[in-house]
């Protein structure tokens, strides 16, 4: 049986395409599976999967505690949006602590880039990435990629547009990953104040005006401004962003084909989307809700089987 | 004290016997005899190494230690330990302890816990009370007690105007006064160096050109005002231009590069070992180039260890939070040999003394003996069996060094390893 050539989720670039593959694989399995009218198999019924969340987060961990209970895994909640250090204690004893209670495996959020990393070298247990500064969020990159396969058929060759604020940005970093890893074509869009100055060497194409983008892509990832990591104003106001960067209808509609419109949430509706183009046929953003259930199921499966072993 | 070298090769351009190897026979602390053999009738310790070389004693111009206030981190004692079994003979102390040096009594302090040691402590004193960048420092005051320049370690001065007065008022009494090259707005909360890996990394990058604006800032305020800059440890290969065109400027500047600037890129953070998270951070390949030019054509003046010990409590945390800092003085001969000739180290390891104002002694009988002495070609991986220091935060564990330092004979004192 093949398994994941990491023990640990702590960012796309630690990933091959064979462990995507894979994990699109067990996704769709567990897709159907959550789509039965008993939505749970017991496959992990030993074990025990701690949620570490030192940053605040709804859906991620509603997603990740959702695919959890769904695969019969014991669960415990953490969170803090102090991080440890503040309290006193350190990182790898706060984890050493709630590991001392038999758990298995980690989940965690944290607001330093590379916190997974340094997690995974210290403490003895399977470790995965739900979000690391403005690092990786290697479970958002594997749905969104997910998202595209099923609407498109493929990710190779196509065209994705991430628009936004890539600067602090984990989800974006994580998706130029995924997507080059599966070929597919990346370009960013958005202020150039809001742009990684050397991100043109990671092999993505950089582009400034919105319609351009669009008219280029095949999908478009619409990412939400991070006022709160921003500890200055790198545009002057919501509304010329909007002006700028914003999706509407009229803008949707007067392109030369149809692209598919995702966003990782939460929205600001009226901001980097209208409603209307939410709402529309085009976004499959609600799918991308359902299929994170689905793909987190796979990533936990998928490791915990290497922890069985 | 009273010794014997035996066949020393004798590295010091400054000797008449320099490149050759001799027997060196040191009474009282002063150099008697240089001869190719010379008998013991008097029966001196005698010192015989393998491959035995030695030069003038090596001096840094930019080491912390940590006492008072951080000696969890480094005493002074273990420091100047470490600085001899390292070959060093003399080391510029940071002011950068808690409480921070900025007053003569603090000097005082500094020098009286160095007094009869092996190694010759110069403190540097803050150049702000406090270091806090608002107010002078009494320079004066602690330039009579033994101060040998002015720096807020790490600190920028921010304001230009206090910068610009800095200068003309320690110019006064010929004071040396530090100004780290960083502009701290530009440099934001960055923690390594802005390129291709800090965006790989997800961690907010220094740019290059947070440096080269403070030191193109200090620069033209120096030939305002007048009177002497040093700018310790650049990292750009623009800093190297733009210094090296204050210098046919004739302004009285120098600079120094931390020796692990001239080794790694940032390349090598990719694990997020906090080990490489030093300040200046790592840059790039073409930095190096530049920098190691700048430092055989003599526009960069000296090298440094930049000497900075962290105790496990802050480098063994996310990387965000980790302090800037690497020792240094264990490894500095072995790794400047890798990229210099032998000649060139040397010259590297000793000419900042007199931009500090420190007496050097060459080789030759009548001089008092300040003598480091190694072996310059011995290979050997660097690992925590070679640090000496209380912290063990090492940038070069795991490398392959090439060249041992022996010890010192200093100040009438021989501190050798076995």
């Amino acid at each position: 049986m093949s398994e994941l050539s990491v023990n640990h989720l702590l960012g796309i670039k630690y990933l091959n395409k064979q462990d995507i593959q894979l994990i699109f694989e067990t996704a769709d399995h567990f897709k159907e599976v959550i789509n039965r009218p008993i939505k749970k198999v017991p496959s992990l019924r030993d074990i025990t999967i701690a949620n570490l969340f030192f940053e605040n987060s709804t859906r991620t961990k509603l997603s990740f505690e959702l695919a959890e209970k769904r695969l019969s895994a014991d669960v415990i909640n953490f969170s803090s949006a102090q991080s440890s250090v503040k309290k006193g204690e350190t990182l790898i004893d706060t984890v050493n602590n709630i590991l001392s209670m038999k758990v298995d495996m980690v989940v965690m959020r944290h607001p330093n880039p590379g916190a997974g990393v340094f997690l995974s070298k210290h403490v003895n247990a399977s470790i995965i990435n739900a979000g690391d500064g403005a690092h990786e969020h290697p479970t958002q990159a594997l749905l969104d990629s997910y998202s595209i396969r099923e609407k498109l058929g493929d990710v190779k060759g196509k065209k994705v547009v991430i628009v936004g604020d890539i600067l602090h940005s984990r989800v974006a970093l994580s998706n130029v990953f995924a997507l080059q890893l599966q070929g597919a074509e990346v370009m960013v869009c958005g202020p150039k104040t809001l742009i990684p100055k050397y991100i043109n060497k990671l092999g993505v194409k950089v582009e400034t005006n919105l319609r351009k983008a669009l008219n280029w892509c095949d999908v478009a990832n619409m990412l939400r401004v991070q006022n709160e990591r921003m500890e200055i104003s790198y545009f002057p106001s919501t509304r010329e962003y909007t002006q700028q960067f914003g999706v509407n209808k009229d803008l949707l509609d007067s392109l030369d084909k149809e692209i598919t419109i995702m966003h990782p949430g939460p929205i600001n509706r009226g901001v980097e989307i209208t409603s209307d183009v939410a709402d529309s046929k085009q976004s499959i953003i609600l799918d991308q809700v359902q299929n994170g259930v689905a793909v987190r199921m796979a990533v936990i499966y998928l490791l915990a089987s290497k922890i069985k072993q | 004290m009273n010794i014997l070298i035996k066949s020393a090769t004798i590295i010091d351009s400054k000797s008449e016997f320099h490149n050759t190897t001799q027997d060196i026979l040191i009474e009282n602390g002063v150099i008697t005899k240089i001869s190719s053999s010379i008998k013991n009738p008097k029966n001196y310790k005698e010192v015989k190494r393998d491959n035995l070389h030695i030069s003038q004693g090596w001096f840094d111009s930019s080491v912390s230690f940590g006492e008072p206030g951080y000696e969890e981190r480094e005493t002074i004692k273990n420091g100047l330990k470490t600085a001899a079994y390292s070959g060093y003979t003399a080391v510029a102390v940071n002011a950068n302890t808690n409480p921070v040096i900025d007053s003569n009594s603090d000097i005082t302090f500094l020098n009286s816990k160095a007094s009869n040691n092996a190694v010759s402590l110069f403190p540097i004193g803050a150049l702000t009370v406090g270091s806090k960048g608002e107010d002078l420092a009494e320079l004066f005051d602690m330039n009579t007690a033994g101060a040998v320049a002015f720096y807020d370690y790490k600190k920028p001065i921010s304001n230009p105007n206090l910068m610009k007065i800095a200068l003309q008022y320690a110019s006064n009494f010929d004071g040396l006064v530090c100004s780290f090259p960083q502009e701290n707005k530009i440099s934001g909360n960055g923690v390594m160096n802005e390129n291709i890996t800090s965006t790989k990394l997800g961690l907010k990058g220094i740019p290059a050109l947070a440096e080269e604006l403070q030191v193109a800032r200090d620069l033209f305020l120096l030939e305002y005002t007048g009177g002497k800059l040093h700018i310790p440890t650049i990292s750009t290969a623009t800093s190297v231009t733009l210094i090296k065109e204050a210098k046919k400027k004739k302004l009285d500047v120098t600079c120094s590069v931390a020796i692990h600037n001239l080794y790694f890129t940032d390349d090598v953070l990719t694990d997020f070992n906090t080990n490489f998270k030093v300040l200046p951070p790592l840059r790039t390949q073409t930095d190096i180039e530049a920098l190691i030019e700048g430092v055989k054509d003599g526009t960069i003046d000296m090298v440094t260890t930049d000497h900075n010990p962290i105790d496990i409590e802050d480098k063994k945390i996310e990387f965000d939070h980790a302090s800037y800092g690497t020792i240094g003085l264990e490894s500095a001969l072995g790794a400047l040999q890798n990229l210099f000739t032998i000649k060139k180290t040397i010259e590297v390891l000793t000419k900042g003394k007199t931009r500090f104002g420190i007496e050097s002694s060459s080789i030759a009988v009548g001089n008092r003996a300040d003598i480091s002495l190694f072996d310059p070609d011995s290979k050997y991986t660097f690992s925590k069996a070679d640090i000496v220091s209380r912290s063990k935060n090492a940038i070069f564990e795991n490398e392959t060094l090439k060249g041992k330092a022996y010890g010192i004979i200093a100040n009438n004192k021989a501190v050798l390893n076995s």
